[in-house]
């Protein structure tokens, strides 16, 4: 009996050991070396600095409602709309300070940046436009009419072609790149919101249509459509925003919004892999630049959360400002 | 008595895919007292009462951008008609195709429809909540964009029971309609689970006698709730519930917490855009400060969203058979709430969202989390088709 009672008390000790290792060991799975994830957050109005593994280092107080961001990595800055102040301001990411704001924009919203040409291509909401500003010379370039409440902007690998989403009129307006003429309006689903470019393809979310559909740039023809259907939700709860490609662009990460979920879809067969719970009202994505994690926006309960993409599960949530939006992320 | 509204759509664009062209009729009656309407002793407006002809020009703005990529053509017309003269002869004016929006009173709606439903014309009403239009009406012309009284008090049942104020007293006036609402309130109270611990009515008498009776300290007193519920169509009495009940608790029915199915506080889903076009939209006439919408106007409003938002996804465009249009399951608006809306093919009730709101802002949206519907999200919200009498579709 002795013995017995002894020898459990000892797996007992031993299987609380292992725990201990086994805990140990799964914290140094988590890299150290961390990237710099910065968050603009809209109604807090500052910029939330946090590393690899969500810990915050810093919060910068920015502007009055910074929403869109997009990263110029090679000067070390990010751009951001700051909608309310009618501005896009250029931020550097090491000092940490404004270097430089871009008047007259009024109701910035959404950002594209084209690196090589300099070109900033911005979404005017409440004005019916987009503003194409070379951000060398500080200078409007283009004035691009769209339907009411402009969003999500993207412009090809190439800067040949511009689009532009209208959320109201349910179309996607496409400029050419250089001459800034609009060359086609390409009809959605209700409330375009945002695109992205993978090859010939333009991905374009539907809010309140609850899919994805994608047109083929060439023709400008719709060719598919990705309609999502996580556990538990109606079609209609079923929101998606903000669209990301990884690296090689074979997996794609759709937001749901009100459906507080992502998909991850295998981009070449447009099968959905994979539905992640996250917190409230996810809109915003970002990915690190070794492509390990995804960061995912959730604006209703103001918080991040971050996705190992190689086990597909969320590893933490943490704290941002209030209604995050963008997130940009540098090595 | 004909007032023609023209609305100019420029064609910015190059050829059209399609040409085709509807108008939008919105039905007015020169009779109404329009001055009287929801107006309290000493000229306090309590009721807002607009016409909904503004919220559909905002609306036809709003499509004109998609209008000129598809080639159509949207009119806008207001035919202001005489309830002592030949309904029908003013009713062949009717441009077709198109749809007709009835800005009227409840007994010249109810006139008016049986004609242009036998004229097979499309006509949406935009004002009057009552739950038999829907259910016993039934006309398969007639939809409906307003919520019905079921859908407003199915969302306070829902509220209530999410934040567990379950014993309910219940307020009522003592008009016919005051009844009829009261009896829905109760009905959708029930259904989620509350316990009407009493109902009392009030008098708008001038009776001396009367005047104790109506004291709001005693027609809440001598009974145990968690909060008082106030039905009173005409907003007059029941504006002085609040703060002045016998115990300590909240108001809510036809004042403080509300169901609405809009309002100028809603800070999300795009509605601070939607609030901000209305707003702009004649800038230039000087008039009264309008924040948003009304319930109506918004109903008139989604009326034509409902066409605008369909016809990029329909295939009856080039035929523009807007009958087929509205009846395909398919479909939809864009109702800057979060969820889309839709045609209840039943009833041919638009389904939306609801909103709880107070005066200054909007508290909850719903459909409330857990109340889950097994084919539509907003289903939980009024006649589910088991349910209904009407069966359309």
């Amino acid at each position: 009996m002795k013995t017995e009672a002894c020898q459990d008390a000892n797996r007992q000790r031993s299987s609380v050991v292992a725990l201990f290792i086994f805990i140990i060991l799964s914290l140094q799975c988590i890299p150290l070396n961390a990237a710099t994830v910065m968050i603009t957050n809209e109604r807090s109005g500052d910029l939330v600095f946090m590393n690899e593994n969500g810990k915050t280092t810093d919060v910068v107080s920015l502007c009055n409602r910074p929403r869109g961001m997009v990263k110029y990595e090679a000067a070390g800055v990010v751009f951001v709309a700051c909608s309310d102040d009618n501005q896009v301001i250029e931020f550097d990411v090491k000092t940490k300070k404004t270097t430089r704001v871009f008047d007259e924009l009024p109701g910035a919203t959404s950002l594209a940046f084209h690196e090589s040409s300099k070109r900033l291509i911005i979404s005017n909401e409440g004005y019916a436009k987009a503003t194409v500003l070379d951000v060398d010379s500080g200078k409007v370039l283009a004035s691009l009419p769209t339907g009411l409440e402009p969003d999500g902007v993207v412009i090809t690998d190439d800067g040949s072609k511009i689009f532009v989403a209208s959320e109201n009129a349910g179309l996607v307006h496409m400029f050419d790149g250089n001459s800034y003429q609009a060359i086609n309006r390409l009809m959605t689903n209700l409330r375009p919101r945002r695109m992205a470019i993978r090859e010939q393809e333009l991905w374009v979310s539907s809010e309140m249509g609850s899919r994805v559909e994608i047109f083929d740039i060439a023709t400008q023809n719709k060719i598919d459509e990705i309609i999502f259907a996580p556990r538990g939700f109606r079609s209609e709860q079923l929101t998606p925003v903000d669209i990301l490609f990884d690296q090689a662009q074979t997996t794609g990460f759709v937001a749901l919004g009100s459906a507080n979920n992502i998909a991850i879809i295998d981009a070449t067969t447009r099968e959905i892999v994979k539905y992640i719970l996250v917190g409230h009202r996810p809109w915003g994505l970002g990915l690190t630049p070794d492509g390990s994690r995804l960061f995912v926006l959730n604006g209703l309960s103001d918080d991040v959360t971050i996705i190992d993409l190689t086990k597909k599960r969320p590893v933490r949530s943490s704290r941002t400002g209030l209604i995050p939006h963008s997130v940009e992320i540098f090595p | 008595m004909r007032c023609y509204v023209a609305l100019v759509l420029s064609l910015l664009f190059s050829a059209p895919v399609f040409s085709s062209s509807f108008e939008v009729t919105v039905i007015t009656s020169s009779s109404e007292k329009s001055q009287s309407v929801g107006k309290s002793f000493a000229g306090i407006t309590v009721k807002l009462q607009r016409p909904v002809l503004r919220a559909v020009e905002l609306a036809l703005f709003e499509s004109s951008t998609l209008f000129d990529t598809v080639g159509v053509h949207a009119s806008l017309r207001e035919l202001k008609i005489d309830l002592e003269a030949d309904l029908q002869a003013q009713l062949k004016s009717i441009a077709l195709p198109g749809v007709v929006i009835l800005d009227l009173p409840l007994s010249a709606m109810e006139r008016v429809v049986q004609l242009t439903n036998e004229m097979n014309i499309p006509a949406f009403n935009v004002r009057h909540s009552e739950v038999y239009l829907r259910d016993s009406l039934c006309l398969k012309n007639l939809y409906h964009t307003i919520p019905s009284d079921r859908m407003y008090f199915d969302a306070l049942g829902q509220f209530l029971i999410h934040r567990d104020w379950r014993r309910v007293l219940v307020v009522q006036g003592p008009s016919q309609r005051d009844t009829e609402r009261a009896a829905s309130l109760i009905h959708s109270l029930k259904k989620f689970g509350a316990n009407i611990v009493d109902v009392r009515t009030f008098t708008l008498s001038h009776h001396p006698d009367d005047r104790d009776k109506n004291r709001p300290g005693f027609l809440t007193g001598g009974v145990s709730y968690d909060v008082v519920a106030v039905i009173d169509s005409q907003k007059d009495y029941g504006r002085y519930l609040q703060y002045s009940t016998r115990i300590a608790r909240p108001v809510v029915g036809d004042v403080g917490l509300t169901p609405t199915s809009w309002h100028f506080a809603l800070e999300r889903y795009g509605a601070p855009q939607l609030n901000e076009r209305y707003r702009q939209l004649k800038a230039d006439q000087p008039q009264a400060p309008q924040l948003a919408m009304t319930d109506a106007e918004f109903a008139a409003w989604s009326a034509v969203k409902l066409i605008s938002n369909s016809i990029s996804t329909s295939k009856q465009i080039a035929a523009l058979d807007l009958t087929a249009l509205l009846n395909d399951p398919a479909t939809q608006v864009d109702l800057y709430k979060g969820t889309r809306g839709s045609i209840r093919q039943w009833n041919n009730q638009l389904r939306q969202p609801i909103l709880l709101s107070t005066a200054d802002a909007v508290v909850a949206i719903a459909p409330m989390p857990k109340y889950l519907h097994q084919k539509h999200y907003v289903d939980t919200l009024g006649l589910d088709e088991p349910e209904s009498n009407c069966q359309l579709r």
